[in-house]
């Protein structure tokens, strides 16, 4: 496979330079990781290699050749695939149809499902994608649409595979599979680039590392050079300071706001959620951590009100709940609204005016640090993490008595993760009641009052504050490794 | 010249085609709204046939009479349906329940087309000329309505303002009843007909009972059959939204 080499690349939005006269090469075979803060730049660099963008300056160079797409067609048939940060699915159609759509084999008059089922089985098999091919999307858990926007590209012959911020949604064990995906890639002599926010994962897969800070490369480095203290110093431009903040002593007059008492939930014929119980108190933070579809996002609806438990009771002693959804896009915002219009859809009803939004959106994006090029811009025009940031400011200042953050820092720098987490523990110290639901061990160890493990629908085990603070790395991960087992239904005990 | 159905046939197909390459113009090429392009192509077009009557066969309310179509012999004498089989253009309807499930399901055509409804920007990743196939869609829906309207006029030996009598909206309800799936909107319409049928029985019967009310009843099944049978219809996902 021939190298990837960029020359002067410039892209600017309006007054914004996305990205700043930025050189440099990605080996061929190899797996090279590109990391940097949120609005760094780095998807819209990929969007240049993947045809989305033009650049206004440079160009890149595949092997020899010179070259600038001018679609994602035209990228797709010179051998290149991207998954987005956000996928592109067709919701009602199987997984055959979405993979083969735009390429399908045919014979006679007709389409030939036959041979497209026998490709297909045979790059599943291949690669252990684990996907059944006639079950339409919107059935499907996040990680096997991962999976499907994974074939898609397999299924293109793609050599140069690009992953933007593909662990994000996944649980540690998925992430784990992803890896061996994609270790199997590289076996295949294809290249793979990943954008990721987890300096962990880079030191595990990279074979070397660009660094983004404001549009310009600033630091490059292979495998044998990688240092995770470094790494972030340069992300970040500076020396952080970890202002992480302090956890209060317990209260003793915790308050219960939700609870559960053998909750089932049943759609269709399916059996979601089977005698669960679980209670959100004040002052405290419910960890749950599972893997994703094991009932997760039912708690999070019947907690809102949008749906009634089909058994048992929940009993619920106040209004207003703050939501952070898992997906953002979907259920968070109206992209074409801007960040105030956003803001204030969930305020109390207000007077509208030009003056207002903008004084709303200053105060939102000086004090959660949003990066954008202007407080006017729609939320489509911001990077996935800065979308990240609005939300989860949104549902925070709404400062209601119980918040629920389902995958709140998704997509999030390392910073603003920090910035993201001290908040929650700083509305804990005041008396909020919190659910926290996460895909990140780590987030959930570092943050929980209490930890519920969720199997299939219900709480199969739960961790009080004293069984889950480690003392060091072999606790950790004697720790780990149980969560582990739970989450994928082995019970020791 | 006047008396010729087939120079009535071509000329009918030609006129749809136009007009649905001009609406297509409109709603594809200069994204304009599909509902408020629609609307205004009703309109115009309700006026207009009456107009022409007017220019071309000095009458305000209907053409000379002129004689149907040739039949079809072949199931001529079967009792009961023999008169409907002998109807070029209703044995082509019942071909097209096929034909078109078959396109759409079976064929990368039928793909394309589907995906260009449901989500335009992944197909368009993928490689999919969307435009194009929403021209196409266009086209084919133009060409059968013009079948649509030719039989009517056939079948009543010559054209009258106002025949169509909100059949197009009939159609509609009956896709939505369908779900968008060519076999259950061959029931729907089925239905419909049905609802037609006891509506003249009953009017020729004379129960006294006043016709408005039962000129009502197939947009009264609808809401029924739709709250009652039928739950949730989804439509396509990007359905009626410019790309
Ligand atoms: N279509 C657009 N219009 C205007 N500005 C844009 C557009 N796309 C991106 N930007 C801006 O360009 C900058 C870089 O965005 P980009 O999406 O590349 O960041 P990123 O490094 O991928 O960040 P994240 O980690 O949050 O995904 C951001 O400030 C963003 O707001
Ligand atoms: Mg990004």
């Amino acid at each position: 496979m021939p190298d990837i080499e960029f020359f002067n690349i410039t892209k600017k939005f309006g007054e914004l330079t996305a990205n700043d006269d930025i050189s440099f090469k990605i080996l061929s075979d190899t797996v090279h990781c590109i990391v940097g803060e949120n609005g760094a730049g780095k998807s819209t660099l990929m969007k240049i290699l993947f045809g989305v963008y033009h650049p206004d300056k440079g160009y890149f160079c595949i092997g020899n050749d010179k070259k600038v797409f001018s679609s994602t067609y035209d990228a797709i048939s010179n051998g290149i695939g991207m998954l987005f940060q956000h996928y592109m699915l067709i919701d009602d159609f199987t997984v055959l149809e979405n993979v083969i759509l735009g390429r399908e084999p045919e014979k006679k008059f007709s389409l030939d499902y036959r041979k497209s089922e026998n490709i297909l089985r045979e790059l599943i098999d291949k690669y252990n994608l684990n996907l059944s091919l006639d079950k339409k999307i919107s059935d499907l858990s996040i990680s096997e649409q991962q999976k499907v926007e994974i074939l898609k590209i397999l299924y293109r012959n793609s050599d140069i595979i690009i992953f933007d911020e593909p662990t994000a949604v996944l649980s540690p064990l998925e992430v784990r599979e992803f890896f061996n995906i994609v270790l199997k890639f590289k076996e295949d002599n294809k290249t793979i680039i990943l954008i990721t926010h987890k300096l962990n994962e880079v030191k595990e897969i990279a074979d070397r590392v660009s660094v983004l800070r404001r549009g310009k490369l600033v630091y490059e480095c292979t495998k044998e050079e990688l240092d995770i203290e470094k790494l972030s110093i340069n992300i970040i431009g500076e020396i952080g300071e970890k202002d992480i903040v302090t956890r209060k002593e317990d209260v003793s007059e915790k308050k219960t706001l939700i609870n559960f008492k053998n909750v089932g939930y049943i759609s269709g014929n399916r059996k979601i959620l089977d005698n669960l119980n679980l209670e959100l108190k004040t002052y405290e933070i419910f960890g749950i951590c599972g893997v994703e579809g094991n009932g997760q996002s039912e708690i999070v609806r019947l907690m809102m009100g949008m749906i009634k438990p089909s058994e048992g009771n929940m009993y619920k002693i106040i209004g207003e709940i703050s939501l952070v959804p898992d997906d953002r896009i979907k259920k968070g915002m109206i992209e074409n609204f801007n960040i105030g219009e956003n803001i204030l859809l969930k305020s109390p009803l207000h007077y509208i005016s030009k003056k207002n939004i903008r004084n709303i959106s200053k105060n939102i994006i000086s004090k959660y640090d949003v990066r954008v090029p202007d407080f006017n811009v729609p939320m489509s025009a911001l990077s996935g993490g800065n979308q990240q940031k609005v939300i989860v400011a949104r549902e925070i200042e709404l400062d209601n008595k119980a918040i629920i953050f389902y995958h709140p820092t998704r997509g999030v720098d390392i910073k603003a993760t920090g910035f993201i987490n001290s908040k929650i523990i700083e509305m804990r110290n005041s008396g909020r009641a919190i659910l926290l639901i996460s895909s990140d061990i780590d987030e959930l160890l570092g943050l929980s009052d209490r930890l519920a493990v969720l199997y299939r629908g219900t709480v199969s085990k739960v961790f009080e504050k004293n069984e889950i603070d480690f003392k060091d790395d072999i606790s950790r991960n004697v720790l780990l490794e149980k969560l582990g087992k739970l989450m994928i239904g082995i019970n020791q005990e | 010249m006047y008396n010729s159905i087939f120079a009535g046939f071509v000329a009918a197909v030609f006129i749809n085609l136009l007009l649905s390459i001009l609406f297509s113009v409109f709603t594809v090429k200069l994204k304009i709204n599909q509902i408020v392009t629609g609307v205004g192509f009703n309109l115009l077009i309700a006026g207009l046939a009456k107009f022409l009557l007017i220019l071309i066969f000095h009458s305000s309310s209907n053409t000379p009479r002129f004689e149907n179509f040739p039949s079809f012999p072949l199931f001529k004498n079967i009792p009961g349906v023999g008169e409907l089989l002998s109807d070029y253009i209703i044995l082509f309807s019942f071909a097209l329940v096929f034909l078109s499930q078959y396109v759409l399901f079976r064929t990368t055509f039928g793909l394309r087309l589907r995906s260009a409804g449901e989500n335009p920007e992944a197909a368009e990743s993928l490689g999919v000329k969307v435009r194009n196939y929403k021209f196409y869609g266009v086209l084919i829906s133009g060409f059968l309505t013009s079948l649509a309207g030719i039989w009517l006029a056939s079948n009543q030996n010559g054209f009258s303002d106002g025949m169509v009598a909100g059949r197009g909206y009939i159609a509609l309800a009956a896709m939505i009843i369908g779900k968008w799936k060519p076999y259950n909107i061959f029931f729907a319409c089925l239905m419909f007909a049905f609802f037609e049928a006891f509506e003249i029985t009953i009017q020729i019967s004379g129960f006294g009972i006043p016709s408005q009310l039962i000129q009502m009843l197939p947009y009264l099944i609808t809401i029924l059959v739709l709250v009652g049978f039928i739950g949730k219809t989804k439509p396509p996902a990007s359905d009626g939204i410019p790309y």
